[in-house]
């Protein structure tokens, strides 16, 4: 049996970074990459089920990226995933969260996995679309924000619990093959230490392109997307905050003052 | 031959020895020997069995045997002047002196009849046992045997009546109920007696021998040879012995001492006994970089660290039998000293006990029962490993060699490697090897202080300086320390001297990550700053980071960086007084200093931030524990990421108490940045602000030289 763990390798910033050109993204060279928080979690839960079940399950990451995103494969495969599947092409370079899912989809139709276990959102884009986006396209069943998952013994149902809202909980049953997207806090998620990592390097990664995976061009990038980015840009700042300091009765007739400016008194 | 002429009679030298086995039948005399080799066999069947365990145990990488000779040359030192023994316990350490030399005179001088009785003279005739040298061996026999009994009756008034703390078995990781140490306590009892007991009868055997053979010239003439023996023989006769009863007491108590003499030896490697044998087993092995350089991993090993006892390496193991249970580490132990679980000596013991228990028999158990980690009562709990402050107090005043912190980093490396760790230093791990310091900021704003300068600093990596300067994590990131290190900066512009920065070339050096047991991010660390380094252009590096100090100089040689790397106060203690770097301000106040682990134990840079202090004119008061003896401020060893439990005490906090102790003391002087955040959070959290201040000594320094503040530079 196998699961499928959607990863994103994503994009940290320092306070200081400038923007492409074009102004639809970043500057590469601002770019810090790590593994997206939330996919820690669903590595980890994927890594519990494994350990937990006599029969054998194979774990396989996969990522959309170029040859940096291989950091974050072989981060997951020294926490011990069995293998990992990085997707790329130049043509996938616009390609939205709608574009990934099709294409974890039909990474999906190749392994066959009983199970899509992937983070609720991205870090740095928080989308939260590409792993129910997936669903919708294999047809399958999903449910979103899930912070328990227990599968049955066969694998054909699973109960979980969704968190919602004002600290409620849903409490849901299953049919498997689902797609699960996983929130934070679910688990602990392990440390891969540097030695493991090291490790993995020899552990090789699959390299596909959409060609390799049976993808047709209307699938591909901005064709396959639903979205393109136009502009990105720094929002202009609306308003500073004060800090009034004083004694409380000083305060008040700080406040009092800043209150009548504003008003135009 | 010249004739003995005494005030009793002139003799012939050959006739003054002792009959050995005087008046012994020829079958009880091959009793005697069948005994006595069935002890040397069970000596030699023990020691196998020890032996073997030890085998059971890794190589021992760091060894070479070109360090043989030096090893035992050093051991000899150490036990010939008992120095390592008299450290903070003098009185102690001379009277196992005397033990040690009155047991090893005795043994030699056993051996010696031995050798005339068995060896020379049956084989070849030859016979030295007689005359004069037979009249100085009783004197020196005399005189041994004093010693030794003296030194055993005083460890028997230490334990009885001085009852050091150290000695008594409690183990700080354990609840009182969960572990029985009263076998230790027996043992050491016995030990004593038992040689108390030897020693004793000699001296008994001696005596009977002169009122028995007291007729004979060659005996009673020359008594006063042994005069201890002679009073003795005296009292007895005192008491009514006469020479039948002597001879009668004699025999018995020949018997009695012999057979004590030969169990004990046969014993000698499965008790306490067995120290004299793998204590000084330990030092001629001992790694004088023990704690310093800590021992590589091997990267073709499918695991790291210690899990099992099998991944020691034998010398460890050998370690764990060296300790004679002084309890001079588990004094000095910070953690332990501030309630922690951790105790350097129980580590040591319960790992002894578990060698033990799973190593001596015939086969090895299965390798699940060969785990060291866990909560039996012999295998050492992950809170106990880290609760260590690597600090090397352990290390450095351990008499006999014992590796603590090595095999606490070690298993630490195992815990690391299963994510068993707090989770804020896993955190903090991530983050370095994210952004290369502990901080989380970007690498481009680690030289982000020099913007407040009035000055440029060279770039090293691309413009020669005569002086790098490493500036590290904490003076680089953290807001008090950065205010310290603008400071050294115009310091060294004032100077003259040329100098440059890596700026965000540097990385974390990562002495406190390979402490921590993340050996791999350790070595990434490790191999970017050499090959940054190696790429840059200067003459020599200083820091401002003991931490960083210790690693690049004694660990980065082992990666192929050898570096000549100093640490600010020597640099500047040979300069001070010199043109700009003398002191315009006399400062008056009374000041303590705190040694950091990193510069004194382990560089034994003891003397520079003193001759600088001495130069300021500062008036030193020093702590009670001082030098080799400082007392850790808790951040090593990766403790800094890890928060201390709360309601306990910190090891800052007390320093601190230690320090308010000083009269009239106004600053506490650390060179330290972990030391500076470490103290001033120590102050305000132990009620003594406004008693005294922290202060870095290069503060000291700017303000003797009335060097303006960066605002008014500025302006
Ligand atoms: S290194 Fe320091 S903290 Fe660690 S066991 Fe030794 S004395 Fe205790
Ligand atoms: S480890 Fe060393 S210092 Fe500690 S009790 Fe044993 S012999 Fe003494």
């Amino acid at each position: 049996m196998k699961i499928l763990v959607p990863i994103k390798q994503v994009v940290t910033l320092d306070e200081d970074f400038e923007f492409t050109p074009d102004n639809r993204d970043v500057d590469h060279d601002f770019h810090i990459y790590d593994l997206n928080e939330w996919d820690d979690y669903s590595l980890e839960e994927a890594l519990l089920i494994k350990e937990s079940n006599d029969s054998p399950i194979e774990i396989i990451v996969c990522t959309v990226g170029n040859e940096y995103a291989d950091e974050s494969l072989r981060k997951c495969l020294a926490k011990g995933a069995d293998r990992a599947i990085r997707v790329w092409s130049n043509e996938l370079k616009n390609t939205d969260s709608i574009g990934i899912a099709r294409i974890i989809a039909h990474i999906a139709r190749r392994e066959e996995p009983q199970l899509i276990l992937t983070g609720v959102q991205s870090s740095d884009f928080a989308h939260s679309t590409t792993g129910v986006a997936t669903a919708g396209i294999l047809g399958w069943p999903y449910a979103a924000v899930v912070n328990r998952f227990e599968p049955d013994h066969d694998f054909t149902k699973a109960s979980i619990l969704r968190e919602l809202e004002g600290g409620l909980e849903e409490a849901m049953n299953i049919d498997l093959p689902a797609v699960i997207t996983i929130q934070v806090g679910i688990n602990k998620p392990r440390y891969a230490s540097l030695r493991g990592i090291k490790q993995a390097q020899s552990i090789p990664i699959e390299e596909a392109t959409p060609d390799s995976l049976g993808m047709i061009d209307s699938e591909i990038g901005e064709s396959g997307s639903a979205s393109i980015i136009k502009k990105m840009f720094i929002p202009e700042k609306l308003s500073t905050a004060i800090i009034i300091e004083g004694t409380p009765a000083q305060q008040a007739s700080k406040l009092a003052k800043i209150i009548n400016d504003f008003k135009g008194v | 031959m010249h004739p003995i002429v005494t005030a009793s009679g002139t003799f012939n030298p050959e006739q003054i020895t002792r009959v050995v086995f005087q008046d012994f039948s020829p079958s009880t005399i091959r009793f005697f020997y069948v005994i006595g080799y069935l002890a040397i066999g069970l000596f030699l069947w023990n020691s196998f069995i020890e032996i073997r365990k030890y085998m059971r145990g890794k190589k021992n990488g760091s060894f070479k045997i070109s360090c043989l000779v030096a090893g035992v040359k050093y051991m000899f030192s150490v036990l010939l002047t008992h120095r390592t023994l008299r450290r903070r316990d003098t009185l102690t350490g001379w009277m196992h002196a005397m033990i040690f030399f009155g047991f090893s005179v005795l043994l030699a001088g056993t051996s010696i009849i031995t050798l005339q009785y068995d060896i020379t003279a049956p084989l070849f005739g030859f016979k030295f046992w007689y005359g004069y040298f037979y009249l100085w061996f009783l004197l020196l026999m005399n005189i041994a045997g004093s010693a030794f009994i003296t030194g055993l009756l005083y460890m028997m008034y230490r334990r009885n009546w001085l009852k050091p703390p150290k000695l008594d078995y409690t183990r700080p990781d354990r609840e009182p109920n969960e572990y029985d140490r009263s076998s230790y306590r027996h043992e050491d009892w016995v030990f004593l007696w038992v040689m108390v007991t030897i020693g004793i009868t000699g001296f008994l055997l001696a005596a009977t021998r002169i009122i028995w053979l007291h007729d004979d010239p060659t005996v009673w003439g020359l008594r006063w040879w042994q005069p201890i023996s002679t009073v003795i023989a005296y009292t007895l006769m005192h008491l009514g012995v006469n020479s039948n009863l002597a001879h009668i007491l004699r025999n018995d108590l020949w018997w009695f001492h012999g057979l004590l003499a030969l169990t004990f030896i046969a014993l000698i490697p499965r008790t306490k006994a067995k120290h004299i044998l793998t204590s000084a087993i330990s030092l001629i092995f001992k790694d004088p970089m023990a704690a310093q350089r800590l021992p590589r991993s091997n990267p073709d090993e499918v695991s790291i660290g210690y899990s099992e006892i099998t991944d020691f390496t034998w010398k460890h193991l050998l370690n764990l039998d060296a300790c004679t249970k002084c309890g001079r580490c588990h004094e000095a132990c910070p953690a332990r000293a501030t309630g922690a679980p951790l105790s350097p000596r129980d580590v040591i013991l319960s790992l002894r006990e578990f060698a033990n228990r799973t190593m001596e028999s015939q086969t090895l158990p299965n390798k699940a029962e060969l785990s060291v980690h866990g909560k039996a009562v012999d295998q050492v709990f992950m809170e106990t490993l880290w609760s260590c402050r690597t600090c090397m107090a352990c290390v450095e005043i351990c008499p006999v060699a014992i590796e603590h912190v090595p095999i606490i980093v070690q298993m630490r490396r195992k815990l690391v490697e299963d994510g068993d760790m707090d989770p804020i230093l896993q955190k903090t791990l991530q983050t370095i090897h994210k952004s290369g310091n502990s901080f989380g900021e970007s690498k481009r704003k680690r030289a982000s202080w020099v913007k407040k300068l009035p000055f440029e600093i060279k770039d090293a990596r691309n413009e020669d300086v005569d002086v790098a300067w490493f500036v590290g994590d904490y003076a680089s990131f953290d807001p008090r320390n950065q205010k310290v290190t603008q400071s050294f900066a115009r310091i060294l512009k004032l100077l003259n001297i040329d100098f440059g920065l890596f700026f965000e070339g540097e990385s974390n050096a990562g002495n406190d990550v390979r402490r921590v047991g993340e050996e791999g991010l350790y070595e990434l660390l490790a191999e970017n700053n050499i090959e940054m380094l190696r790429k840059s252009h200067f003459k020599r590096i200083i820091t401002t980071d003991p931490h960083s100090y210790n690693t690049i100089r004694n660990e980065y040689p082992d990666f192929g960086g050898k570096f000549e790397i100093e640490h600010y106060t020597s640099y500047l203690a040979r300069i001070i007084g010199w043109n700009q770097l003398t002191p315009t301000r006399k400062l008056n106040y009374t000041v303590t200093f705190h040694d950091p682990c990193h510069l004194g134990r382990f560089n034994k840079n003891y003397e520079a931030p003193r001759e600088i202090i001495r130069a300021l004119g500062l008036n030193l008061v020093e702590m009670e524990r001082t030098r080799d003896n400082s007392f850790c401020c808790g951040a090593g060893g990766g403790r800094i990421w890890i928060p201390d439990v709360v309601g306990m005490e910190k090891p800052s906090q007390n320093r601190i108490r230690e320090a308010a102790k000083i009269k009239d003391l106004e600053i506490f002087v650390v060179c330290c940045p972990k030391d500076l955040v470490m103290f001033e959070d120590a102050i305000k959290t132990s009620g003594h602000e406004g008693h005294f201040v922290v202060k870095e000594l290069i503060e000291l320094i700017a303000e003797a030289i009335e060097l303006p503040t960066l605002e008014t530079a500025v302006s």
